[in-house]
């Protein structure tokens, strides 16, 4: 009988200490901006926190009773949380969802429905497309969009004697360049890592291929523009001006670049900012062009950038969702983009604030031109995404190690891409 | 009866002392373990439904190469670490333990691993294995591809695992042998045995329970290794497919592909072998570790 009552009490202090916990959450009820509550906005980025803070302080100042805490993770770490956060119903009541994601989260109905909230011609085509879930609504307000462009080095260009890259420049004129670069300066030309977003699959696009059909349902790597695209892109490593893929995985092409072992690089937008805060002293030695195009495309103009976006968003069933819904609506306002920009790190989904973004980077004293980025939006490429995509992408990404280690050629590479891309959407 | 009412009241008192511990055990430990068995035997994608599949996952798991390529690359690992680390470790704490000047100055320093985050571990080390500008390449006049090479990079980990835990473990042993009476020792050369003998006949015996828990910890720790292989290799990594140990499978298949269910299965197969070589340890430390003092 005693022995039972210890488990009893046992027991009894288990639920006592799991009521203390769940607790903490409770009373703060609010349904709107006037009766305010306070908000957790969780991102991924610390680089982007005091940006972030900005535009919780501008919505706060509206709404003196509402407060919100931006909270920064890593990467890696944000992704196991908000997961785990998910399967419980306790997520932040405002997180940044990259596409990636979207399709996991929004599909499985996690995400609120902001089709209502969000002004669909004011934004970018693209940014509205990374934040639509496979019924086509929006499952959040689009945050920024990012583009691909070309990166190099001023000084081993003048020692080279090459002009620099500009709107005419194509696929000859960038190995041309490499070429005489190399033979001049000793250092590396055009560094083509292994990669999709930032690498090949800008010059499938440039060369009138595809990865997937427009709808995400079919897989294109077998096609001819395609495939011709993937083969110039991984030979490019044969050059002697290239780094191996085995020398990017010692030191990466970023790194290289910024030491002045290499000419040029394929960088995204979203790493310019930092790069000119962390490598000062280059500070006018480099500069950005637009992605160089492809000589004879098998269909188009030959110019295309991958571009991608963030997305603000919040639960479909979050104890704040109300307010959180408001707080979205501002932050997807043209005020709130417009500050957003401002930040410097990422370019507003908003049509027409590109130059926001541009601009920061003069005010900071920043030597380059990146006003040469924001143009590819009028030809950019939507970030290739479909539902399955968590399941090919490691698969698809080893091929591509695969075939520059030489261990799978570079035919059989493309049609193993093409079928283990076809049998994960036909699994979904 | 008065006696017996008391040592009831001692039982809650026990309970309720141990309530802390044993609920955060099950909460954290058990029902996490046997969730992951039940996860195994479904297709559960991150969100959903679960549904049973049977031994599908299994069947799949043991039926793939990458499956038995990392299982392979886990044990290779933890034959290269655990027996020269274990020994390196016991002959630092031998030395640790001996006359010489600083004694405290060389302890603290051989246990400065344990303190600096396994992050900046792997970077530094990753930059003194560059192939291009490492210091080690530079240094030995060599040009190992330290990271890159699918036949080496095992090798290379396991040499910085192996540094990594030396302190740790070495303190450990260290505790072990102080705790051997100098008596015996002076017992010994009185009767003429030499520095050899001693530690043959006196130190090895004494200190073999301690040496037999660093065993246990450090295997245990070589089958789950994950961390190292994660910032060491890394993603981009042509040789990453050929160097990937269980856990880091499990990583990728759960976190990055989002197949809950094989990837509870890969686990489950971890544990199983982790099982199986702790169990042999168990059965042939009779044969080498003593108890009597």
């Amino acid at each position: 009988m005693k022995r039972i009552g210890a488990v009893l009490l046992v027991g009894a202090l288990s639920l006592f200490m799991i009521a203390g916990c769940g607790k903490k959450n409770e009373g703060e009820n609010s349904s709107a901006a006037e009766k305010g509550g306070s908000l957790v906005f969780q991102i991924w980025d610390a680089g982007q926190k005091s940006g972030m803070e900005e535009l919780a302080k501008a919505y706060m100042e509206e709404h003196p009773n509402v407060n919100i805490e931006v909270q920064a993770s890593g990467w890696d770490e944000y992704w196991t949380k908000l997961e785990a956060s998910a399967q419980s119903n306790t997520m932040p009541d405002i997180f940044w969802m990259h596409s990636n994601q979207m399709y996991k989260y929004a599909d499985a109905g996690i995400l609120a429905d902001c089709t209502d909230i969000v002004d669909k011609d004011a934004f970018s085509e693209i940014a509205l497309q990374n934040a639509e879930g496979s019924d086509g609504n929006l499952y959040g307000v689009p945050k920024d969009k990012d583009i691909i462009c070309l990166a190099y080095n001023k000084e081993m260009f003048d020692e080279a004697g090459v002009a620099y890259p500009d709107e005419d420049w194509t696929w000859d004129d960038l190995t041309n360049a490499s070429e005489q670069i190399y033979e001049k300066t000793g250092k590396y030309g055009y560094m083509a890592y292994a990669q999709d977003q930032i690498g090949y699959w800008n010059f499938v696009y440039q060369n009138g291929g595809q990865i997937l059909n427009e709808d995400g349902t079919e897989a294109k790597f077998t096609d001819e523009a395609t495939s011709e695209a993937i083969k110039f892109y991984v030979g490019l490593q044969q050059n002697d001006w290239c780094p191996t893929q085995n020398q990017f995985a010692n030191t990466d092409a970023t790194t290289l670049f910024f030491s002045e072992q290499g000419a040029m690089f394929y960088a995204g937008s979203w790493q310019l900012a930092d790069a000119c805060a962390n490598y000062p002293e280059l500070n006018g030695k480099w500069d950005v062009a637009v992605l160089p195009k492809c000589p004879n495309p098998v269909a188009g103009d030959g110019r295309a950038s991958i571009s991608n976006s963030v997305t603000y968003a919040t639960a479909a069933k979050g104890k704040n969702k109300e307010l959180a819904m408001d707080f979205l609506a501002y932050l997807g306002s043209e005020e709130g983009q417009k500050l957003q920009g401002e930040t410097g790190v990422g370019i507003p989904a908003y049509n027409g604030m590109e130059e926001t973004w541009a601009n920061t980077f003069k005010e900071n004293g920043y030597d380059i031109d990146a006003s040469k980025v924001t143009d590819m939006f009028d030809y950019s490429v939507k970030y290739v995404n479909n539902p399955s995509r968590p399941i090919w992408e490691p698969k698809v990404e080893q091929t591509v190690l695969d075939m520059y280690a030489g261990t799978v050629s570079v035919d059989d590479g493309i049609q193993k891409m093409q079928d283990v891309v076809t049998a994960a959407i036909k699994d979904e | 009866m008065n006696k017996r009412k008391k040592l009831d009241q001692d039982h809650v008192w026990g309970y309720l002392m141990v309530a802390p511990t044993i609920i955060g055990l099950i909460v954290l430990n058990v029902y996490p373990f046997i969730k992951t068995i039940v996860l195994s035997f479904s297709s559960m994608k991150v969100f959903g439904e679960y549904k049973f599949i049977g031994f599908r996952n299994y069947a799949n798991m043991f039926s793939s190469e990458e499956f038995w390529r990392a299982t392979w690359n886990t044990l290779l690992f933890c034959v290269l670490t655990v027996p020269i680390g274990v020994m390196l470790a016991l002959i630092v704490a031998i030395l640790l333990n001996s006359k010489i000047k600083g004694k405290v100055v060389f302890r603290a320093i051989f246990f400065l691993p344990m303190v600096v985050a396994p992050a900046a571990v792997a970077m530094v080390w990753k930059w003194m294995f560059n192939s291009d500008y490492g210091v080690i390449n530079t240094i030995f006049h060599t040009k190992i591809d330290w990271i890159t090479d699918p036949n080496v990079i095992i090798i290379t980990v396991a040499i910085v695992a192996i540094w990594s835990a030396l302190g740790y473990d070495a303190v450990l042993l260290l505790s072990g042998i102080q705790n051997i009476s100098k008596t015996y020792y002076e017992a010994a050369s009185l009767d003429g045995a030499t520095k050899f003998q001693q530690f043959r006949y006196i130190t090895m015996p004494m200190v073999s329970p301690t040496l037999f828990v660093v065993l246990i910890l450090r295997l245990m720790s070589s089958l789950k290794v994950y961390d190292l292989i994660y910032m060491m290799v890394g993603e981009s990594n042509p040789a990453m497919s050929k160097a990937q140990s269980l856990i880091y499978l499990f990583y990728r298949e759960s976190f990055i592909s989002g197949n809950r269910g094989y990837a509870s299965a890969i686990v489950i197969w971890t544990v199983l072998l982790i099982g199986i070589i702790t169990a042999i340890q168990f059965i042939g430390q009779k044969k080498w570790v003593n108890y009597e003092v």
